[in-house]
C-alpha cells in the first residue's frame, strides 16, 4: 500500500511529461518521426481495445486485426462507393465492428479458453481471406483514393494534422476504456478473469459479460481501423494479417494486461523498438524477437502491471442502508424446499434422495464427514451443478436448472469451501461485484457520467462501505483481496455474498482455518447476519460452533440425510456419533469376516 | 534418531502463511496421527514433507538425511510414499498402469516389478480382478485401495496418508484402517492425517493436534484421546 | 467420381504431414497446457536442416539413398535438440507465470526461428534436390505415386511408433500420468521436468520428419512454410480434440482431405475459410473437438 502514492506521482509526472512532449512534437520532428508516432498511437488504440478482451476479461483473441480490418474497409468502402465523408462512415463502421464482435463472441462463449485461440485466429484469417478475394474490396490490391478526414473545412492530410487526429482518437479511446474499467461491467470482466465459476456463482451473468467484452473490444478495433483508412488513404489486406493481431497481443501482454499505462508503453515498444533497431538492418526482426523473449522472461507479469491495491475513500452512507428483503418477515415460513435431491459423479452417488426444508429466520447447520455430499447439495441449490433428479423450490418457485446468477438474483447467495475471492481485485471491488444483481446503473450512464448514474453509483459505494464495516473490514477496503489474512478473506467472502442482499446465505465451512478467537467472532457475525433478516445455512465441521450457533442441525453421511434435530438431540443420536466420529470399539467385532469377503476373496 | 523429523517448518501460499513452525517426528515402526480441523495445515504438512510444496523456513530430515530442498521425485526415491487427499489416481489409465507407475523408480527391473505387482494383487484381490479396467471407473473404496497399493509399490520406509477414509462407507473405513495396521506390521512407518479421529487414535501410537499451522497438543494416542479439549472439539463433547 | 478419389489420395498425403506436426502440438498441450506456437517453425527448421545436409552430401557425390538417410537423421536430431532447448530456455522458467506470458514467448521463439532462417537462407524459395520419381501405379484411373505411398506409409509407421511409445512403455505411461495430474505424477517418483523435455523432443522429431518429407515431396521450402503448415496442424489438433493423440492423427488427415477437396472443387484461395468454418462448426456442436473427452469440472 505504501508505494501507491509514489507510483501515482510517478505516473502523473510521466503523463505530464508525455503530454508536453507529445504537444511539441509536431513543431520540431521530421515527418518520419511523426509517422512512427502515429503508428505508436494506432497501436495504443488497438492495444487498449484488445486489453478489454485479454486484460480485463481474460479471454484470448488471436484475430483482433479482423475488427481493425472491418472498421478500415467499412470506412474505405463507404467513402469510395457511397461518397460519405470520413466522419459519417464512423457510426456504420463501429456498428459493423460491434456486430462482428457478436458473431465471433457468440459461438465461442462456451468454449474453453484455449480453444478461443484457434477460433479467433480462424476468424481473423477468414476476414483477411475474404478481403483478399472479393472484388468489391479490391482483392489483393485493396482500396485506394480514400479521402482524408475533413474537420471544419480543413483536410487533415499533413503528418502533423494526422498526428493530432490520432491523438484525439487515442484520447477518446482512453476515456472510453478507463470508464469501462471502473464501470460495473468492467468489474464483472475482472471477476470472470479471476474466477469465472465463482463470478457466475455470486451473480455475474458471465455469458453476457463475455460477449460484451468482445463487442467493446471490437468497437475500439473498428474505431482504430477507420482512423487507419483515413490516415493512409489506401488500405490492402496485408495490413490486417495474423501478424498484426499478434503485434497487438504483444502490446497488451508485454505492457501489462489490464494496465492502461502498461498498454501504452507496450505500444511504444512494439511500434518504436523496430525503428530503434534499424541499425541492426537485416537482423532487426530477429533482434525484436529475442528482445521479446528476454523481456517476457524478466517481467512475466508485463512491464507495467496493473496495481491490485488502491487507496479508496468510500462515501459514508446513512446507517440504515443495510436493508435485506427478509427483514421483519415472520420467522418459520418455509423458504426453500428440497425433495429427493440426487446427484452422481461418474457413477458414484454423491447425494441420494435428500429432502430438506429451510425456514425463514433460522440458522441451519449441515454436518457430516468430508465426502458426505454436503458441498454437492450446496452446488445443486445454487445452480453450479444441475442435479440428476429432485425438486428444488425457493419460495415455491422451481430453481433446478437455473444458471447460478439467476439463483443469486432470486435471493440465494453463497460462500465457498476453499476461498474463492477475486484475489487480484481490491476488497471493496469484490463486494461491488457481489452487489451486481442489484445494481441499477446503466452502462451509457457510466460511460458519459450522467448525474443520475453518479448518484446511484455513490449509493452503491456507500452500501459497499456498510457491508465492509459489517464484517469489520472497512480499513482494508483498498487492499488486494489475495493479500488479506485467512480470517479476513473468509469475512470478505461473506460480505461479497451479502452484497446480493440474499434471503438465504449459504456458508460452506466458514470457520475452516480460523483460530479460536476468530471462530468466536464468526459465531457472533453469523448471529448478526440472521438478525438482519437473512436466513443462514451452514456447512461446518467445528462442533463447538455448530452446537452453539444452530437452531437446527441436519446430518449427512454417504450422500444421505441420516439425522435431523436440535443441536442437543443431534449430539445424543448414536447414528450421528457412528457416522461422524467413527464406530465404537465394541461394534468392531464381527467386522473382520465381512471385510475379508470384500478384499480378500 | 527418529525416521522423520520436522523442525520449525514455515510454509506460505503467496502472502498467507499456513504453517508457522511445525515440529513433528515419526519413529521407525510407528503410526502417528495428525489431527486438526480443516484448514489447520494438515495437508500442507504432508505436501511439504513429500516435496510438493517448498518450505520458507525449517528442515525436514528423513532417515538421517536432509530432504528439505529435494524435489518430490527424489524424496520418493529416499523411501517416502504419499497417498494424497482425494486419492488422485490416474483415472484414464488402467489399474495395472497405475500400479506400474507406483513402481516407476524400479522400471529398469521388470522382474522386481512383476513381483511387486503380484504382491499387490495378493494384498488387494479386488484390484487383480479389475487390473485392465480404467481406474476412474472404480468405486470410491477401490480407488482408495489403488492409491494405497500404488504408494506401497516401492516398499517405502514411511507412508503418509491424507484422509484415507474420506467419503467411504463404514465397512470400508474399517477395511482401510486394518490395512494401515498391516502396512505397519510389514515394517513401514505411517503418518496419518484423519478426520475420523476416534479410529485414528485407536490405531496410532502417538498423535499431534494441529491448530492454525502449529502443534497445540502432542502425546500418546491414549493421552490425546483422553484430553478433554480434544474430546470436545473432535470427538463431539461428552457424547463420545 | 475419379476426381474425388484423386483428391482423396492427395488429401491423405498432405494430411499425413499435418498429422505428424499436429502430434507435437497435442502432446505438448496435453502435458503442460501450452499452445506451442513455435512448433510449426521447428517443422520448417527440419526442412532446412535436411536441405543443407542433402545439398552438401550430394555435392560430395554421395549416393542418393545414403544422403537422404543421413539428412533425415541429422534433421531429426537437430530439431529434437532444438525442441529441448526451446523448452528449457523459453518455457520452463515461465510455467508458474501468467499463462499468456508463456504464449508470448512462444510467439517470440516462432518469430526468432523464422527470422533466423530468413537471415541464413534468404527470403526466396529453396529447391530440394530431386530425389523421387513421379512413377506410380494406377487404380481405376486414380494415380498414386510411389512417393505418395512411401510418405504415407512412413507417416503412419511413425505415428504407430509414437502410439506404442505412449501406450506400451514406462515413459509413455509417465507422460499420460503427467497429463492427468502433475503432482500425483511427482509422487510416483517421476521427474516431471525430464518428461516434459522428452515430450518436446519427440514432438520436434516428428515435426522434423514431416519437414524433410515435405521438402522432398513438394521440392520447395521457404522460411514461411512453418506458419502455414503449423496453422493447419494446430487446427487439426484442436479439431481432433487437443491433448488426444489419435485425435491429432484423425484431425490431420481430415484437414488434409478438406484442403484437397476445397482446392479441387472450389479454389485453393478459399481453403482456409473452409477449414476454419468446419472447425468452428465442429466446436460449436462439440466444444472439446471430435475425440476430446468431456472435462468434468468439480468444485
Amino acid at each position: 500500500m505504501e508505494d501507491l502514492p509514489a507510483s501515482r506521482a510517478v505516473a502523473g509526472t510521466a503523463l505530464a511529461a508525455l503530454a508536453l512532449g507529445a504537444g511539441v512534437l509536431p513543431f520540431w520532428a521530421s515527418d518520419y518521426v511523426l509517422d512512427v508516432a502515429i503508428t505508436i498511437l494506432t497501436y495504443g488504440i488497438l492495444g487498449l481495445g484488445l486489453n478489454i478482451v485479454v486484460g480485463y476479461a481474460g479471454l484470448l483473441d488471436l484475430g483482433y486485426a479482423a475488427f481493425f480490418a472491418i472498421g478500415a474497409y467499412t470506412t474505405a468502402l463507404l467513402e469510395t462507393h457511397v461518397h460519405l465523408g470520413f466522419w459519417e462512415t464512423l457510426p456504420p463502421a463501429l456498428a459493423l465492428a460491434a456486430l462482428s464482435g457478436v458473431v465471433i463472441g457468440y459461438p465461442t462463449l462456451r468454449l474453453r479458453s484455449d480453444y478461443l485461440a484457434i477460433v479467433t485466429l480462424g476468424f481473423g484469417e477468414i476476414v483477411r481471406i475474404i478481403a483478399t478475394n472479393l472484388d468489391i474490396t479490391g482483392g489483393p490490391n485493396g482500396i485506394y483514393g480514400i479521402n482524408p478526414p475533413v474537420l471544419f473545412g480543413v483536410e487533415l492530410s499533413s503528418p502533423a494534422q494526422l498526428y493530432g487526429l490520432a491523438w484525439a482518437f487515442l484520447v477518446v479511446v482512453l476515456l472510453f476504456t478507463r470508464r469501462l474499467a471502473t464501470s460495473r461491467l468492467g468489474r464483472a470482466w475482472l471477476s470472470i478473469r479471476e474466477d469465472e465459476t465463482a463470478a457466475e456463482a455470486i451473480g455475474v451473468p458471465t455469458l453476457r459479460v463475455k460477449l460484451l467484452a468482445y463487442v467493446m473490444g471490437a468497437l475500439v478495433g473498428g474505431f482504430g481501423g477507420s482512423l487507419f483508412a483515413g490516415r493512409f488513404g489506401a488500405i490492402d489486406p496485408t495490413g490486417f494479417t495474423y501478424l498484426q493481431s499478434i503485434n497487438v497481443l504483444i502490446v497488451v501482454v508485454l505492457g501489462g494486461m489490464g494496465s492502461t499505462p502498461g498498454v501504452l508503453l507496450g505500444a511504444v515498444i512494439v511500434a518504436g523498438l523496430p525503428e530503434a533497431l534499424r541499425f541492426l538492418e537485416l537482423w532487426r526482426e530477429f533482434g525484436f524477437a529475442i528482445g521479446l523473449i528476454v523481456l517476457m522472461l524478466v517481467r512475466p507479469q508485463g512491464l507495467w502491471p496493473a496495481p491490485a491495491s488502491r487507496r479508496v475513500v468510500l462515501p459514508e452512507g446513512d446507517a440504515g442502508n443495510l436493508v435485506f428483503p427478509g427483514a421483519g418477515a415472520a420467522r418459520g415460513e418455509p423458504l426453500l424446499a428440497v425433495a429427493s435431491l440426487t446427484h452422481e459423479f461418474g457413477g458414484v452417488r454423491a447425494v441420494s434422495e435428500v429432502s430438506l426444508e429451510v425456514r425463514r429466520g433460522e440458522i441451519l447447520s449441515i454436518i457430516g464427514p468430508n465426502g458426505a455430499g454436503k458441498t454437492t447439495v450446496f452446488n445443486c441449490l445454487t445452480g453450479v451443478i444441475r442435479p440428476r433428479a429432485g425438486d428444488l423450490r425457493f419460495r415455491g418457485r422451481p430453481i433446478a436448472g437455473l444458471p447460478p446468477h439467476r439463483v443469486v438474483a432470486l435471493g440465494l447467495s453463497r460462500t465457498f469451501q476453499g476461498i474463492r475471492l477475486f484475489p487480484n481485485m481490491p476488497a471493496y471491488e469484490n463486494v461491488l461485484v457481489g452487489m451486481d444483481p442489484h445494481h441499477r446503473v446503466s452502462l451509457p450512464g457510466e460511460i458519459f457520467r450522467l448525474p443520475g448514474t453518479r448518484r446511484d453509483a455513490s449509493e452503491h459505494l456507500a452500501l459497499c462501505r456498510s457491508l465492509l464495516r459489517f464484517v469489520d473490514l472497512e480499513g482494508a477496503a483498498g487492499q488486494r483481496a489475495g493479500d488479506l489474512s485467512y480470517g479476513d478473506q473468509r469475512r470478505l467472502e461473506i460480505a461479497r455474498a451479502l452484497g446480493a442482499r440474499p434471503e438465504i446465505l449459504l456458508l460452506d465451512e466458514p470457520a475452516a482455518g480460523m483460530n479460536p478467537t476468530e471462530k468466536g467472532e464468526l459465531m457472533a457475525l453469523i448471529r448478526r447476519i440472521r438478525d438482519l433478516g437473512v436466513t443462514v445455512v451452514l456447512i461446518e465441521h467445528d462442533m463447538m460452533l455448530v452446537m452453539q450457533v444452530s437452531d437446527r442441525v441436519l446430518v449427512m453421511d454417504h450422500g444421505a440425510l441420516i439425522s435431523e434435530g436440535r443441536p442437543e438431540e443431534i449430539q445424543r443420536d448414536p447414528r450421528v456419533i457412528d457416522a461422524y466420529l467413527g464406530i465404537e470399539e465394541g461394534e468392531e467385532a464381527g467386522a473382520e469376516p465381512e471385510e475379508a469377503a470384500l478384499w480378500r476373496s | 534418531m527418529a525416521l522423520l523429523e520436522v523442525h520449525g517448518l514455515y510454509v506460505a501460499y503467496g502472502k498467507i502463511e499456513v504453517l508457522h513452525g511445525l515440529d513433528i517426528e515419526v519413529k521407525e515402526g510407528e503410526i502417528v496421527a495428525l489431527l486438526g480441523s480443516n484448514g489447520a495445515g494438515k495437508t500442507t504438512s504432508l505436501r511439504t514433507i513429500s516435496g510438493l510444496v517448498r518450505a520458507r523456513r525449517g528442515r525436514v530430515l528423513f532417515a538421517g538425511g536432509d530432504i528439505t530442498r529435494l524435489g518430490a521425485h527424489q524424496i520418493v526415491a529416499r523411501g517416502i510414499g504419499h497417498v494424497p487427499e482425494g486419492r488422485r489416481i490416474f483415472g484414464p489409465l488402467s489399474v495395472e498402469e497405475n500400479l506400474r507407475l507406483g513402481g516407476y523408480l524400479m522400471r529398469r527391473d521388470p522382474a522386481e516389478i512383476a513381483a511387486r505387482l503380484r504382491a499387490s494383487y495378493e494384498e488387494f484381490p479386488r484390484l487383480a480382478e479389475r487390473r485392465q479396467q480404467l481406474a476412474g471407473t472404480l468405486s470410491g473404496g477401490e480407488q482408495q485401495m489403488l492409491a494405497i497399493a500404488r504408494a506401497l509399490m516401492l516398499k517405502p520406509r514411511l507412508v503418509v496418508l491424507d484422509e484415507p477414509s474420506m467419503g467411504l462407507a463404514p465397512k470400508l473405513v474399517r477395511a482401510i484402517f486394518s490395512i494401515i495396521g498391516r502396512i505397519r506390521a510389514q515394517g513401514t512407518s505411517v503418518l496419518l492425517v484423519e478426520q475420523n479421529a476416534r479410529q485414528a487414535l485407536r490405531i496410532a501410537h502417538r498423535a499431534y493436534v494441529l491448530e492454525s499451522g502449529r502443534v497445540v497438543l502432542a502425546g500418546t494416542a491414549a493421552q490425546i484421546a483422553d484430553n478433554p479439549q480434544v474430546r470436545a472439539a473432535y470427538l463431539g463433547g461428552g457424547a463420545g | 467420381m475419379q476426381a474425388f478419389f484423386q483428391y482423396t489420395v492427395e488429401g491423405l498425403t498432405i494430411g499425413a504431414f499435418y498429422a505428424l506436426v499436429a502430434l507435437g502440438y497435442t502432446m505438448v498441450y496435453g502435458i503442460i497446457r501450452l499452445i506451442n506456437f513455435a512448433h510449426g517453425d521447428v517443422f520448417m527448421v527440419g526442412a532446412f536442416i535436411g536441405w543443407s545436409v542433402l545439398v552438401t552430401l550430394l555435392g560430395m557425390h554421395w549416393a542418393m539413398a545414403a544422403a537422404f538417410l543421413v539428412a533425415l537423421a541429422l534433421a531429426l536430431a537437430g530439431c529434437g535438440a532444438l525442441g529441448v532447448v526451446i523448452d528449457r530456455v523459453a518455457y520452463q522458467p515461465l510455467l508458474a507465470a501468467p499463462r499468456l506470458s508463456i504464449l508470448i514467448t512462444a510467439l517470440g521463439v516462432s518469430l526468432a526461428l523464422e527470422n533466423g532462417v530468413l537471415l541464413l537462407y534468404g527470403p526466396g524459395f529453396l529447391t530440394y534436390p530431386h530425389l523421387i520419381s513421379t512413377a506410380g501405379f494406377d487404380i481405376g484411373g486414380v494415380e498414386i505415386s510411389w512417393a505418395q505411398t512411401a510418405m504415407f506409409v512412413i507417416s503412419v509407421v511413425l505415428m504407430f511408433a509414437l502410439y506404442l511409445v505412449v501406450h506400451r512403455t514406462y515413459v509413455g505411461t509417465a507422460m499420460r500420468a503427467l497429463a492427468v495430474d502433475q503432482d500425483a505424477a511427482r509422487l510416483m517418483g517421476i521427474d516431471v521436468e525430464r518428461i516434459i523435455q522428452l515430450t518436446f523432443f519427440i514432438g520436434s522429431v516428428l515435426a522434423a520428419a514431416a519437414g524433410v518429407m515435405e521438402g522432398v515431396y513438394y521440392t520447395q521450402i521457404s522460411f514461411f512454410m512453418g506458419f502455414l503448415v503449423g496453422l493447419r496442424a494446430f487446427t487439426a489438433a484442436v479439431l481432433g480434440g487437443i491433448g488426444n493423440i489419435p485425435g491429432a492423427m484423425a484431425g490431420g488427415l481430415l484437414i488434409g482431405l478438406l484442403e484437397a477437396y476445397s482446392a479441387g472443387y472450389l479454389s485453393s484461395r478459399w481453403t482456409d475459410v473452409f477449414v476454419f468454418l468446419v472447425l468452428i462448426g465442429v466446436l460449436v456442436v462439440k466444444p472439446t473437438g471430435l475425440f476430446g473427452e468431456r472435462v468434468v469440472e468439480r468444485m
